[in-house]
């Protein structure tokens, strides 16, 4: 692969999802805020409040150690490197076999990396919602990596250059499987997998750590300055990123086909629908979400997610492996 | 190794923290999420009402009254008049004790709608304080309409009222009595009473047990939502109220069964909502014409309270709770020689604290929001070194010396000399 070529496709990638993402918040905004009977912030508002947050100074803890200070920079480094392993409308920069793997690793480093900031910093608080999102993200894995597996293993049976890798979803769709029962397996697994984007994103019934009215934003608590528009920006990164995993999985239809368009007309008009398609399935699962529903007790968040989600995605796995032996038609 | 490690946090909740809207503070000690002990401390709200009031006259007190808490403004001017008048023997009007009952219970209605939204943006639930709390301008639309002010509408005097209830705020009251029937309500009950998340949230959260509500003397929606029937309304028979048929409202009648947590709370709430309609209504029905004051002017109740002499207390059942306001008259005085009043916040407090222990952290905002906080206290200003934990208390002279010092830095030219304000001296 051209060097040249990866750099600058990964950094036009970065500079374009780091506006579409922050659009995105506010649009998310002044929906919900309609939703609920407001007037809502003006659509910039998120790209006011990073160039605010810029400016400012960034308070650090007494008590803080070195890696407080390191723990944004790390997590927005990780955003970056996870884009180049994104589906967005074309296959990963970086498409190797397997990098599957590594999406999944880089996208929970990101949470790991926050809870270390948030230890490093001291305040009780902070502690208090580290330890709630290592628990809801052990919870929060395992459902999504069943779903995300079986789907790679049904479509590698359909014959795919690189079986378990993330450019498998835009060669083979889940939806040509055709059948009843993948129909219903594929149906149960997007149901899993829109709840876990909730959770990744942190919204609605998965808001716990960072919890407004417990713990004063939890991990984020102590986090100012630019130290806090780094986490946002990685935050509003991992949002689009993990969308964009639900949109490749589950609508990977493109566009440029049936407008006719190849070569780099065609790319840009696939990732603008890619983008399209990112925001309605936030749409879904973010805003409305948002929206509707309160935020729940941790104990409540680890109850749906193994008694609720994990038998989900069993029985949709199960279903979907019947499906191929083919026990019954 | 049979020894158990314990893994113990202090969280401060307070005194400023997104969950409060007042200067309250609950240390809470943690084991992993579960709560193995609250202890709170109040006083971070001096305003040393008690003393200015012994400063003013009878009539200036109803003002002062009002501002002891913007929400229950119309209540503990209510219940100061009640307890003037009981300590001078001064007859209300039927007319001023009906205004009084619309009134207070419009109060009601906005106190326990910005309540509910509270206690739902408690638990994130944000979409139902948008609702609740759009609901309520209607209601302070009306009281702006009768009063004057959206907050502190001043109602009340000694021996009666000071606005009268005319034929058109009263087509304006039955229009929003009409609009919450069919709009707010059934969205309100359908939200606290079956909404899968609140009822996960609220059920069992916070529980005071009906013994511990009596032991730690519990008030309002609290002690009702622990199946306590107790209502100063209805227990009392204050003023007019019996005639209009009040009764303490109990979970009972709306969910079957009482088990005095936040969701119960909250239940008594949406029944007393539905209640306080149904007595302003009665109440505009069988309001009787006459005059709404005892005395035309002002001043001829300062005449005959200078010669009073006694005690009074007056009680009401403020949205939140029960309040008391105590005064005692010495002849020859303008005002107030002691001036004393126990608002429903504080026992509730100590109730809910005690309840929290054993629940986990999640239920702290929630619990604290559903007993309606409200605090009106007095401390001093204590400072503490971060480092060494080492305490020094500030006086008045303390502080007034630093702002000298303060002033000077800022501006080394100026030339007047502060004076000392406070003790001994007037501030009217």
């Amino acid at each position: 692969m051209n060097i040249l070529y990866a750099t600058l496709g990964l950094i036009a990638l970065y500079l374009y999802v780091s506006f579409a993402s922050l659009l995105w918040e506010g649009l998310d905004r002044k929906l919900v805020a309609r939703m609920q009977r407001r007037v809502g912030p003006p659509l910039l508002q998120p790209f006011y409040d990073f160039l605010k947050l810029m400016s400012k100074e960034s308070i650090i803890p007494k008590h803080a150690n070195k890696f407080y200070e390191l723990a944004p920079v790390l997590a927005l480094a990780v955003s970056i490197a996870l884009l180049a392993y994104t589906p967005m409308g074309f296959a990963p920069l970086f498409a190797t076999k397997g990098d599957v793997i590594v999406f999944i690793y880089l996208l929970t480093l990101i949470g790991f990396i926050r809870v270390l900031g948030a230890i490093s910093s001291g305040s009780p608080y902070a502690q208090i919602g580290a330890q709630r999102e290592m628990i809801i993200l052990v919870s929060r894995e395992i459902p999504m990596m069943l779903g995300l597996f079986t789907i790679l293993w049904r479509l590698s049976h359909l014959g795919v250059e690189k079986p378990f890798s993330l450019a498998t979803f835009y060669q083979r769709n889940i939806w040509e499987l055709g059948t009843p029962l993948a129909f219903i397996g594929t149906f149960i697994l997007l149901f899993v997998f829109l709840a876990w984007l909730a959770s990744e994103i942190e919204v609605g019934f998965f808001d716990i750590p960072e919890a407004e009215t417990e713990v004063a934003e939890g991990p984020m608590a102590e986090y100012s300055g630019r130290h806090l528009a780094l986490f946002e920006l990685s935050n509003a990164l991992k949002m689009f990123v993990s969308a964009s995993l639900v949109v490749a999985i589950f609508f990977p239809w493109g566009i440029s086909a049936y407008v006719g368009l190849s070569g780099t007309p065609a790319l840009i008009v696939d990732v603008l629908f890619h983008t399209l398609k990112v925001f309605i399935v936030l749409f879904i699962s973010m805003s409305i979400f948002r929206a509707i529903t309160g935020r729940l007790r941790i104990t409540q968040a680890v109850q749906i997610f193994w008694l609720r989600l994990l038998p989900a995605a069993i029985i949709g796995s199960l279903i979907l492996a019947i499906d191929l032996l083919g026990v019954i038609v | 190794m049979n020894e158990r490690i314990e893994y113990w946090v202090k969280i401060p909740i307070g005194p400023i923290h997104p969950a409060l809207e007042e200067p309250e503070k609950f240390i809470i000690t943690l084991d992993g999420e579960r709560i193995i002990n609250v202890d709170v401390k109040l006083g971070y709200n001096l305003r040393g009402l008690e003393w200015i009031a012994m400063r003013r006259n009878w009539i200036q007190v109803l003002y002062l009254a009002e501002r002891i808490c913007g929400i229950c403004s119309f209540s503990h001017n209510h219940t100061y008049a009640r307890a003037v008048e009981e300590m001078a023997g001064i007859e209300v009007p039927e007319r001023a004790e009906y205004i009084r009952v619309i009134v207070g219970e419009l109060e009601r209605i906005h106190s326990h709608l910005l309540n509910l939204g509270v206690v739902a943006h408690s638990i994130g639930y944000d979409t139902v304080l948008h609702l609740s709390w759009l609901a309520r301008e209607k209601v302070m639309d009306i009281l702006e309409d009768i009063g004057g002010n959206r907050v502190n509408y001043a109602g009340n005097m000694i021996g009666g009222v000071r606005r009268d209830i005319t034929e058109k705020h009263k087509r304006a009251i039955l229009d929003m009595i009409y609009y919450y029937r069919q709009e707010i309500m059934p969205k309100i009950e359908e939200i606290f009473l079956y909404d899968p998340t609140v009822e996960a949230r609220l059920r069992d959260s916070g529980v005071i047990p009906k013994r511990i509500a009596i032991e730690y003397s519990a008030q309002g929606p609290t002690a009702r939502g622990s199946g306590i029937k107790k209502d100063v309304r209805y227990n009392e028979k204050l003023g007019v109220y019996p005639d209009l048929g009040v009764k303490p409202v109990t979970p009972k009648e709306f969910t079957g069964v009482i088990k005095g947590d936040v969701f119960d709370r909250m239940v008594v709430r949406v029944g007393e909502l539905w209640q306080s309609m149904e007595i302003i209504e009665r109440a505009l029905d069988q309001m009787p014409e006459g005059k709404i004051k005892a005395f035309p002017k002002d001043n001829m109740i300062l005449f005959k309270l200078k010669k009073a002499e006694g005690e009074g207390i007056g009680r009401y059942e403020a949205p939140r709770g029960e309040t008391i306001h105590y005064v005692r008259a010495e002849p020859g005085r303008d005002g107030p020689a002691k001036w004393k009043m126990r608002e429903p916040t504080f026992p509730n407090l100590f109730a809910v604290a005690r309840a929290l222990v054993g629940e986990q952290l999640a239920d702290v905002p929630v619990a604290i929001a559903s007993i309606d906080p409200c605090l009106s206290c007095t401390d001093r200003v204590a400072v503490i070194d971060a480092e060494t934990g080492r305490k020094r208390i500030l006086t008045e002279v303390d502080l007034l010396k630093e702002s000298i010092k303060k002033t000077k830095e800022i501006n080394p030219n100026i030339k007047a000399k502060p004076e000392k304000i406070g003790i001994g001296r007037c501030i009217l």
